[in-house]
């Protein structure tokens, strides 16, 4: 529920059916008809026993319907419901995107990310599903840019701008279909030191809001100077269009920053007081960010404390609290999460949980129809 | 990269607040071999770091008392030694060393955009008064208190100078000496009187906010290790060795303008042996798997005598001659064969699995 766009069940039957008839026509009969009898489908980069990488698609029952192989390690997923295609970025540095269709009406291709820029793994589409918004590194000037590809044209890259801050990590569209809100981790690095952190003294983190038509600064939040190590990274919205948050903590590690916060354009940013306990579990990091609008609940979960925790977006308690080893992938799934582990585990928000111990899911998954 | 323990647990995330227990069975061992890294290794590091950088101190305060090439030489020869010290224990990026930006204070780097260096010159060529008191050259930049701009000072553009008259120049490498050794001073009273995070690593249980139980406390010894052997390789050989010798950057290297850059390689890899030499491990493995710690020792032997005779070297005389550069990229090779040793099956045995999703900072 990234943007608010994922289409119903009702659609995307109707969809496969009819659309997707080639997609399901390249698939196994037993991967067509798991995708038929799935009520939704989940999408999440992987590697593999043998070392290799790619982007699995789930169905809501853990079952394994289809892979779309990578070069190399993936991140997250955009998704245009309108045309049924989808974008697995690489995982920081990487310089490659793999656009594969999920109605398999054309072949997969790559995005080489521009001279002298690399992805920094998360993406989205335009409303209209024209236009493709990436978060991006400018490698020499160390400054945050989102890359704009042309999707009705071989996803040409049609343009750049300004994220006004160092690392910027996840955006999304918000509600109004124009600006996009970015989250900049703040912490340099550089593809010549691998993932060395390059100024964690100096390191401002920000989470922004850009015009995407102008490419323009609309606003820009800061946390207190105080927790200038606070990389803020990963978001989702919630049912009033309000942007919560999760942190990555860079200082020392007895300190016990709040991790969560929730920002609204036009007012301020605030950080949420969570138990003692809960914030203690999530070792100064959350992975991910997923809000499920319908339930008015919004989870965060730790692969480095092996802990997932549920918020309600209304009063700020917390609802729900997990342990659950190297948990990080997380999606809105009817009243609760789908969850996915690094140890290969799924875990949907009702019914049994899988495990296809062939496989590790990465940080992230998206619900792509 | 960050090891963990294989949890069992399960709950509906529908339900109300509920954490299910962790119910996992403790490494044998693990606490003691924690214990005996710490007695045996990081402690004696630090204090050697500690002692090089006071020996640092007066030798730089010779120098700046009666400028000479012999006092010139010692200086210079003491930073080789801090920088020794140093490397035999940075790795260890945890803990006491993380609080107050030490790690960046010690050695800011890489300074990709040279912005440490500019100001470092700047502090040279505006005769900074504050940049020559230790207690106020500690609130500047992480960038001009370290061993980065001392080792401009001692070796860099001007240096020579520093034989015949001493001036500012000196007084701020006293003053960058003076705040290395405060620093280094508290880093050794941490560890040996076992201070907050440093004390916590050697006592884990369920009340302890860093290591939950053994298990946690071993994975952050054996992260120390697989993540030191990521940053040999990732950070500081790949920062100036390129897959083909058309690609090196010597200038990247750490450490250049000292010809220490091989010192502080080897430094690190003897860390790593150090590390597995003062825990012990073998004594926790079966005697069927003890093999794996031999491994692992033998391929830093190897990785050692592969860099042994580069020292003292520039590093573009080694990158220029194909048979040094071979036996560098030979060091870096066994840091990737090491890496699997050491963070899949070395901490296998121990019922540690390598975290895949919780890599720094995605």
């Amino acid at each position: 529920m990234r943007s608010g766009r994922a289409i119903s069940v009702v659609d995307r039957r109707v969809f496969l059916k009819a659309a997707g008839a080639a997609f399901l026509a390249g698939l196994a009969p037993d991967a067509a008809a798991a995708m038929l009898a799935a009520d939704a489908v989940f999408a999440t980069a992987y590697v593999d026993r043998e070392g290799s990488y790619g982007i699995a698609l789930l169905s809501e029952e853990g079952h394994l319907v289809h892979t779309q192989p990578l070069p190399d390690r993936g991140h997250d997923v955009a998704f245009d419901p309108l045309t049924g295609r989808a974008v697995a970025f690489a995982r920081r540095p990487g310089t490659f995107a793999v656009v594969f269709d999920r109605t398999g009406m054309t072949a997969p291709s790559t995005i080489a990310a521009a001279p002298g820029r690399h992805f920094f793994g998360h993406g989205v589409f335009s409303p209209d599903g024209r236009l493709l918004y990436a978060t991006e590194n400018d490698i020499d000037a160390a400054a945050g840019l989102i890359g704009v590809y042309d999707a009705t044209a071989g996803f040409a890259r049609i343009g750049e701008f300004q994220t006004h801050g160092m690392d910027p990590h996840e955006l999304l569209l918000m509600p109004d279909g124009r600006t996009l809100a970015v989250a900049n981790g703040g912490i340099e690095t550089h593809p010549d030191f691998g993932r060395a952190k390059l100024n964690l003294s100096t390191m401002k983190p920000s989470l922004v809001f850009l015009d995407r038509h102008t490419g323009s600064l609309v606003e820009s939040h800061e946390l207190a100077p105080a927790l200038h190590q606070l990389s803020i990274r990963h978001m989702d919205l919630d049912a009033r269009g309000r942007v919560w948050f999760g942190c990555q903590y860079e200082g020392p590690a007895l300190d016990r920053p709040s991790l969560v916060g929730r920002v609204q354009p036009g007012s301020g940013i605030a950080l949420l007081d969570m138990p003692d306990d809960v914030l203690a579990g999530l070792r100064n990091y959350v992975g991910s960010v997923a809000a499920n609008p319908a339930a008015g609940t919004v989870a965060v979960s730790s692969p480095q404390g092996n802990r997932l925790a549920v918020i309600d977006t209304e009063t700020g308690m917390l609802v729900g609290d997990l342990v659950l080893t190297e948990v990080c992938g997380l999606a809105a799934d009817r009243d609760g999460y789908f969850a996915t582990t690094g140890e290969g585990r799924i875990v949907p928000a009702s019914g049994e949980d899988a495990t296809l111990p062939g496989y590790v899911w990465d940080n992230h998954i998206l619900r792509i129809g | 990269m960050v090891l963990r323990r294989l949890i069992l647990a399960a709950a509906c995330l529908a339900q109300p607040v509920a954490v299910v227990p962790a119910g996992a069975i403790e490494p044998p061992g693990a606490a003691a071999m924690v214990q005996d890294a710490i007695e045996g290794y990081i402690r004696p590091a630090y204090a050697s770091f500690a002692s090089t950088a006071g020996v640092l101190g007066g030798a730089v305060d010779a120098l700046c008392r009666e400028p000479s090439p012999t006092h010139l030489g010692m200086a210079r020869s003491a930073f080789g030694a801090i920088v020794d010290a140093w490397s035999r224990v940075e790795l260890v990026r945890f803990g006491p060393v993380m609080d107050d930006n030490r790690l960046e204070r010690i050695l800011y780097w890489p300074d990709r955009r040279s912005t440490g260096l500019k100001q470092v010159q700047a502090i040279l060529a505006d005769r900074d008064a504050g940049a020559v008191v230790p207690e106020s050259l500690a609130g500047k930049s992480v960038a001009v208190q370290g061993l980065g701009a001392l080792e401009f000072v001692l070796f860099g553009t001007g240096s020579d100078d520093l034989a015949t008259a001493a001036g500012f120049r000196c007084a701020y490498g006293a003053a960058i000496s003076a705040n290395l050794g405060s620093i280094a001073a508290r880093l050794d009273t941490a560890w040996s009187t076992g201070e907050a995070a440093a004390g916590l690593w050697a006592a884990p249980g369920p009340d302890n906010p860093l290591y939950r139980d053994g298990g946690e406390a071993l994975g952050e010894l054996l992260d120390t290790m697989i993540h030191g052997l990521e940053l040999v390789r990732d950070v500081r050989i790949d920062g100036f060795m390129g897959d083909a010798a058309s690609g090196d950057k010597p200038k990247q290297a750490l450490f250049w303008r000292s010809e220490e850059t091989i010192a502080a390689l080897r430094g690190n890899l003897a860390s790593i042996a150090g590390l597995l030499e003062a825990s012990d491990m073998t004594a926790s493995l079966p005697e069927d798997r003890r093999w794996i710690v031999g491994s692992a020792r033998f391929e830093l032997a190897n990785a050692d005598r592969a860099l042994s005779g580069l020292e003292g070297l520039p590093i573009g005389d080694i990158l220029a001659d194909p048979d040094r550069r071979a036996r560098l990229d030979y060091a870096r090779l066994v840091t990737t064969s090491l890496s699997d040793v050491i963070g899949r099956q070395l901490s296998g045995e121990f019922g540690l699995t390598v975290g895949f999703s919780s890599l720094d900072g995605d």
